[in-house]
């Protein structure tokens, strides 16, 4: 045997070795993740209750759902419960300045504001309902307090989705909070210094340094909620588990869910889901056009 | 060398994705010869630790190893769904009646009632008839036919009151065996309604009820009901529903009994009941043994009546079935009768506080024995012997067309919009969910 010969048995062998590692992941991801896609795509096209055999019923589906009012008004109650993202991102900019300065105590507020971040979401659920709670709820009670007579919050159309807009908006700040800290923390000193040789003061700082240096985190946050946010249910479920008032809170994937699991219409609630799929992507996918505009790098 | 390494690396690839992709297995014997079983439920810590022992029990009599699978109330249907889907189908499960025609239709759960004849033959007889005909089903209509689920308990829904709240107020007891009329109720309810404190504020009431839960006992004795006879025709648009919905958002809104307008969410009212606050409440046999540490005394009567002047309510129910793929479906019904009728199994949950017995001669001598709490007991038994009911959605495919009706009901309850006008607005959409579920239950 010569010694090219062996290197390659060798090589032959290592190769192997090498495709059985990566075979387990790139199985996992066909098993686990391209093929319940295409099979949700074609179940979408199906009449199918989730335990028997789906049956092809072609685009009826699709029919059904253009004309299906609780549709159309789970999809406008989650696009109206995103304005919450816009409000969040502002208030952890805020916070992230007050935590980035020197002062005593920052790290014990950073870790508070982190808490909700890691704190179970059915527990938060939980909580926030007896915050909400019209008659001896937190809240009602704080407002009590300068006179208000506070509304039932969860029973209340006009008044149900403000309320998990708010949750919402507590549960993510620390988050965000903490990826602006870390950007606002990584902004090099001497660009400050370069601005404010030039004349500028904290706001002109502020509004040419900050803001454009903060722009990729930015743009992280704001795709990333937009897609969290489309997916919003467990809030949901447990704070107004029949949907809420006149439907009022009931979100695009409280409703899949409801249909696929407690009305035994899994291929209708496919085909909800891959429309809100191809929304989310659409979505998505502008954005990144938009951002490539804005790009930019320092050397 | 590498041969080996490379081997193992696959063996241990292969055994991964065994591990992932076994998940909850069904049935299986181990090498000793042992039948292992999966038993899929869903219960609340005292539930789990009176099965735990009931099973502990029938495993050492039936050289049986049962592998339970334990769920909260909320999640367990959509978990039991994704295994059936996963054809990973638990050996013995809970349904409720609701999902009984949807399985049966697609084979997942099995007829047993071949398999409760035989040598050691079920006594039907001393079960309630309530809780096994919730799972008789003949292809058409519930109720009726071949049995595939024994009932691991029946619920019937009573109707309490705090005793202690009359007596200091100084009203005359009711009757355990004659119902208000809608009117006394009212009547009483007003004279409960007090500020005790003198601060202005109100802080006892009447009552304090959740429209989902506790509507229909007034709908049912007023006359009303939600369908025809043959599940085929939604009939919530009628003067005797309407005027049960009425008088039921009215409590709210113009005798005010009830804490606060637009309040309806029995978290409250549960939590007030539970401080004396609440003259009428519902009880439930899973509330005995929260409800046994209430600080005052209470006891069960009938429902208030309306214009047929008898009461009503609904009895609750949850069955445990077997599946129909199972491997070792003699011993799978055998857990299912043990959990649904042995005597000791039975007693550990009586004694849990979360049921009432299965069996009638049982559930007769409790009745007798009265050291604990509430002392009507044999209304419980009243109800699930004599005049309680299926909720409405129970015999049908899917309760879409049920839930229907509490979606949009919150103006009525606010008083913003009438009983009737809304009935009649609700009555068509309701009909065609029933007729799309009836449509896939291939009825009608």
């Amino acid at each position: 045997m010569t010694t090219v010969n062996r290197r390659s048995t060798l090589h032959r062998r290592e190769q192997r070795t090498a495709l059985a590692f990566v075979a387990l992941p790139v199985i996992g991801f066909a098993v686990f993740a391209v093929f319940p896609l295409l099979f949700s795509v074609y179940a979408s096209f199906t009449e199918w209750n989730g335990i028997s055999a789906p049956v092809f019923t072609g685009l009826a589906n699709f029919q059904a759902m253009m004309v299906d009012p609780y549709f159309w008004q789970a999809m406008w109650n989650t696009l109206f419960m995103m304005i919450g993202i816009p409000v969040g991102l502002c208030l952890s900019l805020l916070l992230a300045l007050a935590l980035n300065r020197k002062m005593r105590g920052t790290t014990f507020f950073r870790t508070v504001y982190y808490v909700p971040v890691i704190s179970s979401i059915a527990a938060i659920a939980i909580m926030w309902q007896w915050a909400f709670n019209g008659d001896f709820g937190l809240i009602n009670q704080a407002l009590a307090l300068i006179g208000i007579d506070g509304p039932n919050w969860l029973a209340n159309t006009a008044t149900v989705k403000p309320a998990i807009i708010m949750m919402s908006v507590w549960k993510g700040l620390g988050y965000s909070m903490l990826l602006y800290l870390a950007a606002l923390q990584s902004v090099p000193r001497h660009l400050y210094e370069a601005a404010a040789l030039d004349g500028a003061g904290v706001l002109a700082q502020f509004r040419n340094v900050t803001l454009p240096m903060l722009r990729p985190v930015t743009f992280f946050l704001v795709v990333t909620s937009i897609i969290g946010g489309s997916q919003i249910f467990i809030e949901i479920n447990i704070m107004t588990p029949t949907g809420g008032p006149e439907f009022g809170s009931a979100s695009i994937v409280w409703y899949i869910w409801q249909k696929a699991f407690n009305y035994l219409q899994m291929g209708y609630a496919t085909s909800m889901s891959l429309v809100l799929g191809l929304i989310v992507f659409a979505v998505t996918a502008i954005q990144f056009r938009l951002n490539r505009r804005n790009q930019f790098s320092i050397d | 060398m590498m041969k080996l390494r490379f081997k193992t690396g696959v063996v241990a690839a292969a055994a991964a994705m065994a591990l992932v992709l076994g998940g909850c297995g069904g049935a299986g014997t181990d090498a000793g010869g042992t039948t292992t079983l999966t038993f899929m439920f869903r219960g609340n810590a005292d539930e789990k630790a009176a099965y735990t022992k009931a099973i502990a029990e029938f495993e050492k009599a039936n050289d049986v190893k049962v592998n339970m699978v334990v769920t909260t109330p909320d999640d367990y249907s959509t978990k039991l769904k994704a295994a059936i889907a996963g054809k990973k189908v638990p050996d013995v499960f809970y349904v409720d009646p609701g999902s009984v025609q949807a399985y049966v239709k697609t084979g997942v759960i099995k007829d047993m009632s071949p398999m409760l004849e035989g040598a050691d033959p079920v006594d039907l007889d001393n079960i309630w008839p309530y809780g096994v005909d919730s799972y008789r089903f003949d292809g058409k209509l519930m109720g009726q036919g071949s049995i595939y689920a024994l009932p691991k308990d029946v619920g019937p829904f009573s109707f309490g009151y705090n005793k202690t709240m009359f007596e200091k107020a100084g009203i005359p007891l009711p009757s355990k065996d004659k119902p208000y009329t809608f009117d006394e109720f009212v009547a009483v309810a007003k004279q409960l309604t007090q500020d005790t404190n003198g601060d202005g504020k109100l802080d006892q009431w009447g009552t304090g009820l959740n429209v989902q839960w506790n509507l229909q006992p007034f709908v049912w004795s007023n006359g009303g009901d939600w369908l025809n006879e043959d599940r085929t025709k939604v009939t919530v648009d009628t003067p005797e529903f309407a005027e049960a919905l009425q008088w039921f958002a009215d409590l709210q809104n113009v005798a005010k009994v009830t804490p606060s307008v637009g309040e309806a969410q029995t978290l409250d009212t549960y939590q007030r009941w539970m401080q004396g606050q609440i003259g009428f409440f519902p009880v439930g046999p899973w509330d005995v043994s929260t409800y046994e540490k209430l600080p005052f005394d209470w006891d069960l009567i009938p429902y208030p009546a309306g214009a047929t002047g008898k009461t009503a309510t609904w009895t609750g129910t949850l069955g445990i079935a077997v599946s129909n793929s199972t491997k070792s479906p003699e011993q799978a019904v055998e857990l299912a009768k043990y959990l649904s009728t042995n005597e000791e199994a039975q007693q550990s949950l009586v004694d849990a506080g979360v049921q009432i017995p299965n069996l009638i001669d049982m559930a007769e001598e409790w009745v007798a024995e009265s050291t604990t709490k509430p002392e009507n007991k044999q209304e419980f038994l009243d109800i699930v012997q004599d005049y309680g009911r299926a909720l409405p959605a129970n015999n049908t495919y899917s309760a879409e067309w049920y839930d229907e009706l509490f979606k949009n009901i919150q103006p009525v309850l606010d008083g913003k919009k009438t009983a009737a006008e809304y009935l009649k607005e609700e009555q068509p959409k309701m009909q065609k969910y029933l007729d799309q579920a009836n449509q896939a239950a291939g009825i009608g």
